[in-house]
């Protein structure tokens, strides 16, 4: 089939509608869910299991945790909605079949979605933000400078739940991909431990995930305000931003047009 | 606009080893209705999906509103209302929410959606379910409402896939009004259905569709006229071959269903005297119908 009839444009905007309308609706119970949720992540882990860790550089566990956890809280949000979100509006709720009978086009529908995904994920970042100020987890003002960050790692994480949620043929196809790809992301980016000194096929491994990349940038504005080789962790998350983003227009244009 | 409104020129689609629609042609002429009818399985619904590009065509040509589907399906679809069969409302959102984001889609100032909302609800009945969840509505209203949104940005052209499936007779008669209304008011309309009275009235032309191929296509009364005729009789208790036999002197064709003999006319002379003279009150005379030319062409047994 041909790309270009499908190819995103302004429409996307419209779609990002559609789902804040819907969010209208529960926003309030969601944020105080998830920032019950992230007070007991950082106590459970910062606080409970910081006690048996020494410092590490000469910053505490819980510091150490906070930038970390601002860029997985992206990332599993905007892979939760990406997937659970996209797979009951593209194959249960027929949503997107709804679009494609109005004049916005696959592209619209995908760009539409990754937008709204990183814009709950950035939500959710923010309320992380809010908690590690409360806990004088946040060293430099600079911290602030990580959220536009986020908003492109979310893209690119949403874009990967879509090309999952395109390929799956039930919820149950989500065990999988979460077990597979989010979880090991999640461990081996350097999030709750370094990676450093680890055995060095880890560490390639390590340098080779996106979310690596985000969480280096986020450390470095948080701790220091400055981050080290910021161009290439930029460019890393922002190539694959857009190598995702294309396969997932692809995907579900397959996925929707027969 | 001049020229069509749809033409398709031999479109076909396969799924699988299965051929859905199986060299379709039809052109539809703006202000005029056109209906397909045809049996469970006939390839309706995948016709209709080609018409705005949700299914792709394998072969043929297909222009819809004078351009072509395989490049312009969008801009097609900003001119055109889709009524699809499965329910495509969103329920995440509510009845007036439902139109305001559909009205967004079509780039309708707000300040415009608002006053043709009003005026839809109105038109389909559903004003006081303004604010109601889709799912606390019925099937009538839910379909109502598929209506509504379809007419959200005053389409030229109307596609409605069984419309009126599974609602009741006033709800049927509500929806089957509107579109008479929508037709005169120039709306070109393109339409499937089981309901054959409801579409003989309808539609200025049928198409009778089986194994993804149209069988017949023109007028509802001429084509009823010119392949069932104009009287049927219908006797129950069947008949014995020496009664049959009896008949073969009159124009008639007959046909038997269980226990039913049907006899169809095409002028009718002589046929109740001979009835009568051979003992046989029992029967009905009714006028033919478009239910009558479709059984005939696509035989009685189940589909699907
Ligand atoms: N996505 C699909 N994949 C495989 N087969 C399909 C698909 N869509 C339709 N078909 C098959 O194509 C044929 C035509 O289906 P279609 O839905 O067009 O029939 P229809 O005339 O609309 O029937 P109904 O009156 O039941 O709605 C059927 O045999 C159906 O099983
Ligand atoms: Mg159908």
């Amino acid at each position: 089939m041909m790309l270009f009839p499908q190819a995103p444009s302004h429409r996307a905007f419209r779609v990002w509608v559609r789902h804040l309308v819907y969010y209208r609706s529960f926003y309030l119970a969601e944020w105080a869910g998830n920032l019950g949720e992230h007070i007991l992540w950082l106590v459970a882990f910062g606080y409970g299991l910081g006690r048996l860790v020494p410092n590490l550089d000469g910053i505490s566990y819980a510091q150490f945790i906070g930038p970390g956890l601002m860029v997985s809280v992206a990332m599993w949000n905007a892979t939760y909605e990406s997937t659970y979100g996209a797979y009951s509006r593209m194959r249960i709720q027929n949503v997107y079949e709804s679009m494609l009978m109005a004049p916005l086009t696959v592209g619209d529908i995908v760009l539409g979605d990754l937008l709204w995904c990183a814009s709950r994920a950035l939500i959710g970042s923010t309320l992380m933000l809010v908690v590690l100020s409360l806990f004088g987890l946040v060293g430099s003002l600079w911290a602030v400078a990580i959220l536009p960050i986020l908003f492109i790692e979310a893209v690119m994480f949403a874009a990967l739940g879509l090309i999952a949620t395109s390929l799956a043929h039930s919820f149950s196809f989500f065990n999988f991909y979460f077990s597979a790809i989010v979880m090991p992301m999640f461990f081996f980016a350097g999030t709750l431990f370094p990676i450093k000194g680890l055995p060095i096929w880890v560490e390639r491994l390590s340098e080779a995930l996106p979310l690596t990349h985000a969480v280096r940038i986020s450390r470095g504005l948080f701790i220091y305000g400055h981050v080290e080789n910021f161009i290439w962790h930029f460019s890393f998350l922002l190539g694959f931003t857009f190598l995702f983003l294309t396969v997932a227009c692809v995907l579900v244009s397959r996925r929707m047009v027969e | 606009m001049p020229g069509f409104v749809i033409d398709a020129q031999s479109i076909e689609k396969s799924f699988g080893t299965l051929k859905a629609v199986d060299g379709v042609s039809l052109q539809v002429k703006p202000g005029e209705c056109f209906g397909i009818l045809g049996p469970n399985g006939a390839g309706k619904t995948t016709t209709i999906k080609m018409l705005h590009g949700a299914v792709e065509s394998d072969a043929g040509s297909l222009r819809v509103l004078g351009r072509d589907v395989a490049t312009q399906s969008r801009l097609i679809r900003a001119q055109m209302g889709i009524v699809s069969q499965e329910d495509t409302l969103d329920r995440d959102l509510t009845v007036y929410e439902n139109l305001w984001v559909y009205a967004g889609f079509f780039s309708i100032s707000k300040k415009a959606s608002l006053t043709r909302i009003e005026y839809l609800l109105d038109f389909m009945q559903l004003r006081e379910k303004w604010d109601s969840q889709i799912k606390t509505l019925s099937g009538g209203m839910k379909r109502r409402l598929h209506i509504a949104r379809a007419l959200i940005h005053e389409p030229k052209f109307l596609i409605l896939d069984e419309p009126t499936t599974g609602l009741d007779p006033q709800a049927r008669h509500l929806v089957w009004q509107r579109l008479r209304e929508l037709k005169a008011q120039g709306l070109t309309i393109l339409l499937t259905t089981h309901y054959m009275e409801e579409a003989a009235q309808m539609c200025d032309r049928i198409g009778i569709m089986d194994g993804g191929k149209f069988l017949v296509e023109g007028p509802p009364q001429t084509l009823v006229q010119e392949k069932v005729g104009d009287e049927v009789y219908e006797l129950k208790g069947g008949a014995s071959i020496e009664f049959l036999d009896s008949l073969q002197d009159l124009s008639v064709t007959t046909e038997i269903v269980a226990d039913i003999l049907y006899l169809y006319s095409r002028n009718g002379m002589g046929i109740m005297e001979h009835l009568i003279s051979r003992g046989r009150k029992d029967f009905l005379r009714r006028p033919a119908t478009l239910e009558d030319l479709f059984l005939k062409l696509t035989g009685r047994e189940l589909r699907d």
